[in-house]
């Protein structure tokens, strides 16, 4: 909400159009993409950390027949969901800005695979993280910048190739620009090729976060 | 049903550094089997290898006849464990930590209630059932673990230090529990630092260190075999040298630490007549017991690590 004020009224009053767009609308699927992958992200580190490390919930869990997998899977699950319910908490203020549209049930799907992907790497980043500061790196390094070159605060269209490229291979820009199109657009079937890289990314991260989740719990 | 735990040549590295050394041995059904060590011995990993924490590098480890590389889901469906770390839940009261791991192991919602309510009583938990754990003392948070270490009635516990850090009363209780248990003939595996704990407790016991078995008996025929009947310690200050060849003369074993001397003696006879020759220095004449053993095997030095 703060956002939406700050970024999309504060701000957004000084720009004119954006791809045909008032700000706060262009902005708008920007801000559910990017609070999709930050409440799963945090959701699956620090959290999970404590658990892994010093509450031992994890290694306790494996005393009954429960698997690494299994964990890993329902830890996944609930990143995600809680990411969704952030992404609900926006969409249920956005109301309050006339910005619901109908077609964002259609892009629910799509934001709940974006919260997947970044639980299960989160879930990674847990599962080889040596303390609590080794997520300043996957934060500040990669999290962050995300969040501010993925085509949520402007547009990547006139951007430099230089921006442009590092930005299509980077999963939060495809789901931006899917819910942008969902939202104002008419799908096409080039848009397709956003959901493969999110799922690509999503198979990735689960293959790796498997690998790693499983060499910490057993040893 | 076979053996309780059957270990063929157990070796485990941590990158590369050898912890467990090609160890074996056998656990019978109904048996309390005991494992000592010094810290860094190594009993940990073997009890982590138990219970699949931590795999062997080579070598087998059968439990209840399964083995831990490929069943061990079914192991620990079998097992209960009390680990070092409670690991309790502490998002939870004590009643739902028991409910969501007998959910963990798919016990029907009613009879896990069941079961966790009357474990909940059998470890005099009930006035505490509904405060978060991390409110309970350290005591309690023990019980507790025992009690969900029980509440898939298991064929076999698993029991890793389970009175490290708790005041005598609280470990009486846990000693009198287990001993009830014994009386069941549940079969149980039990490492710990309290020689008394194990001498109470175990038919068998395994001193380990540095990684292999020094020897493995019951605790009376290990003193027996180890020490003798009694001990005499003496207060030999600077005349250890002249202390060492009387007792090297007269044929008795002995022990040397640091201003002291612990002399072993097979039978009362033998430690009064040797007393009628000890004059003008302080002693301590005393039955001998599990620590004695426990000191001459794996030696006095104290260790690092943990």
């Amino acid at each position: 909400m703060m956002y939406l004020v700050a970024i999309g009224f504060g701000l957004g009053r000084f720009v004119e159009q954006i791809e045909n767009l008032s700000f706060i609308e262009f902005y708008y699927p920007g801000l559910l993409a990017s609070t999709a992958m930050m409440v799963s992200y945090f959701e699956s580190t620090y959290p999970n950390y404590t658990k892994l490390v010093y509450q031992k919930t994890f290694s306790t869990m494996l005393l009954t027949p429960l698997t690494p997998n299994q964990i890993l899977a329902g830890e996944i699950l609930w990143g995600a969901t809680k990411g969704f319910i952030g992404v609900c908490g926006v969409i249920f203020v956005s109301l309050f800005f006339g910005l619901f549209k109908i077609q964002i049930l259609l892009a629910l799907p799509i934001l709940f695979l974006l919260c997947l992907v970044f639980s299960s790497f989160g879930l990674i980043m847990t599962a080889t993280a040596k303390n609590y500061d080794s997520f300043i790196f996957s934060t500040s390094g990669l999290i962050i910048p995300m969040s501010l070159i993925s085509g949520t605060y402007f547009s990547l269209q006139n951007s430099p190739v230089l921006v442009k490229g590092l930005a299509q291979i980077l999963p939060l820009t495809h789901a931006v620009s899917l819910t942008r199109t969902i939202l104002y657009r008419k799908l096409e079937w080039i848009d397709l090729m956003s959901v493969v890289v999110l799922l690509f990314y999503f198979l990735i991260f689960i293959y790796f976060a498997r690998k790693v989740f499983q060499r910490k719990l057993i040893s | 049903m076979t053996k309780a735990v059957v270990a063929q040549n157990l070796v485990k590295d941590y990158h590369g550094v050898p912890v467990v050394k090609n160890l074996s041995f056998e656990i019978e059904l109904g048996e309390c089997f005991g494992i000592l060590g010094p810290n860094g011995a190594g009993k940990s990993t073997i009890m982590k290898m138990i219970y699949g924490h931590t795999l062997p590098t080579t070598g087998d480890l059968f439990v209840l006849g399964l083995n831990t590389r490929t069943d061990i889901k079914q192991i620990r469906s079998k097992i209960g464990v009390v680990p070092q770390d409670d690991g309790l839940d502490v998002d939870f009261n004590a009643l739902e930590n028991l409910k969501i791991f007998a959910g963990y192991h798919k016990i029907p919602s009613d009879v896990a209630e069941a079961r966790a309510n009357h474990l909940i009583t059998e470890m005099k938990l009930n006035d505490h059932k509904y405060r978060h754990v991390e409110t309970l003392s350290g005591g309690m948070k023990r019980r507790l673990t025992v009690a969900r270490s029980l509440i898939n009635q298991p064929d076999l516990l698993v029991l890793d230090e389970p009175t490290t850090g708790l005041d005598p009363q609280s470990r009486l209780w846990i000693w009198n529990y287990f001993e009830n248990l014994k009386a069941q003939k549940k079969t149980m595996i039990l490492t710990t630092h309290y020689m008394e704990e194990a001498e109470r407790l175990c038919d068998r016991i395994a001193i380990v260190d540095q990684g292999i078995i020094l020897d493995c008996d019951s605790p009376q025929k290990l003193i027996e075999k180890h020490i003798g009947s009694d001990v005499i310690e003496i207060n030999v200050g600077r005349e250890s040298s002249y202390w060492k060849s009387k007792l090297n003369s007269l044929k008795i074993s002995f022990q040397d630490y640091d201003n002291k001397l612990f002399a072993f003696f097979s039978d009362q006879n033998a430690r009064q007549q040797f007393i009628t020759q000890l004059q003008n220095i302080h002693f301590v004449s005393r039955v001998a017991n599990l620590n004695d053993v426990f000191l001459k095997l794996a030696g006095y030095d104290m260790r690092g690590d943990a």
